[in-house]
């Protein structure tokens, strides 16, 4: 029979994977909105270095003065502009790992302040709808290191960025996306998956 | 771009403008209008320049470039530019005729009131040679802007490598001689005509 620091964790661990579960698609959603804006900003390094190794001079367009200066302006103001998106992108990202952290560290709190009445029948005792406590302590973990880690990665990735420095900026679109982990993601949506009854047991 | 001049004419209280005001202030609008314009034709002429950069390079592709006609395809991708670039020249014609009309009110007003013009701003606090340097700015830039899709609509087929296609393209799409400024100048016009509410 579950005593009440169990059952209490357990409710909070309920609420805690609800959390989870929208967290996820925001993040889900701002990540869908940031690809596009990372393939214009491969395409602008793209035009930029394009620009550089045409020699103007031997062109039909020799008869516009300042045209490489222009144009570099404005392809440099439109680099510009997307980096910008992204960072506001990247704020909400952060609010997703955020969100989630919180939630970890708190239940973790919880766990430790009720630790002298959980003996270790009591965090490990499953039954068909309702994993262990240990079980969805740990899942919980596991997707908080996960955002955690994606987002500094993201985050490192957008800093290391140059706007003269064309062959990264070209090639940040490809690393972005193979920082994708579908793996990982896939075991958060698993975890759900196997928790959905008792998500939706109140 | 919300409440276009269209819609603040409209519920304005000058409407009942006449004169060298009514003249100026449907002027701005006319810019306004005319940058839309030149703005949609852009767009629309980039999607052909892109299309007529993709028939190329998957032509070169196929055979040798300089031996074979070119094909239907790219000969009416490029007719189509042509169509694009022909309204082009169509809309800054147009502004042409905005600056003559803007030099006509200038002109009018030096007869009437001597050389140094109107001493009253007919608006907020712009002189009527305000009026008409701020347009003359904008004139330059979409002149020059011109010329170069004139020199990309003759020389984008011809293109001799991929990266001087894509200056033509980027040079096509970002507009590097029509200022960012310009825009801001733009906006000053709508503003100073009451287009826009202070």
């Amino acid at each position: 029979m579950s005593t009440p620091a169990v059952s209490c964790l357990r409710e909070a661990l309920r609420r805690s994977f609800v959390t989870l579960e929208k967290q996820r698609s925001v993040w889900r959603s701002v990540l869908a909105e940031c690809s596009p804006l990372m393939d214009s900003l491969g395409n602008l390094a793209e035009q930029m270095s394009a620009l550089s190794r045409v020699q103007l001079s031997d062109t039909p367009l020799r008869v516009f003065p300042e045209l490489r200066e222009r144009l570099r302006f404005k392809l440099l103001q439109a680099a510009d502009s997307v980096l910008e998106n992204m960072s506001c992108k990247m704020t909400g990202l952060q609010a997703v790992r955020d969100a989630i952290s919180n939630q970890v560290s708190a239940i973790l709190q919880l766990y430790e302040q009720n630790s002298d009445a959980l003996d270790l029948l009591a965090v490990t005792e499953r039954s068909a709808t309702v994993p262990s406590v240990a079980d969805m302590l740990e899942w919980l973990q596991d997707a908080e290191r996960f955002y955690r880690q994606q987002f500094l990665q993201r985050k490192a990735l957008l800093q290391t960025l140059r706007l003269d420095d064309l062959p990264l900026l070209e090639s940040a679109p490809r690393r972005w996306k193979s920082l994708e982990s579908p793996s990982s993601d896939q075991r958060i949506r698993d975890t759900l998956c196997k928790l959905s009854f008792f998500m939706e047991s109140q | 771009m919300e409440g276009g001049p269209a819609d603040a004419a409209a519920n304005r209280k000058s409407s009942a403008l006449t004169g060298s005001a009514r003249k100026l202030k449907d002027n701005a609008a006319d810019w306004h209008n005319l940058m839309l314009r030149w703005d949609k034709l852009n767009e629309e002429g980039f999607n052909v320049a892109a299309n007529i950069v993709n028939t190329r390079r998957s032509q070169r592709d196929l055979w040798t470039p300089d031996e074979s006609p070119p094909s239907d395809e790219l000969q009416a991708e490029c007719s189509k530019l042509q169509d694009v670039v022909h309204k082009m020249v169509a809309v800054v014609t147009k502004m042409e005729h905005l600056m003559e009309l803007q030099r006509g009110v200038q002109e009018l007003e030096e007869f009437q009131f001597g050389p140094e013009g109107r001493t009253v701003p007919l608006f907020h606090s712009w002189t009527t040679k305000d009026f008409e340097e701020n347009c003359g700015v904008l004139m330059v830039d979409f002149r020059q802007e011109l010329r170069l899709k004139l020199v990309i609509l003759e020389e984008l087929a011809h293109a001799v490598n991929s990266d001087l296609s894509m200056v033509y393209l980027s040079c096509w799409l970002h507009q590097p001689f029509i200022r960012t400024q310009t825009r801001l100048r733009l906006e000053a016009l709508l503003l100073e005509t009451g287009h826009r509410p202070v």
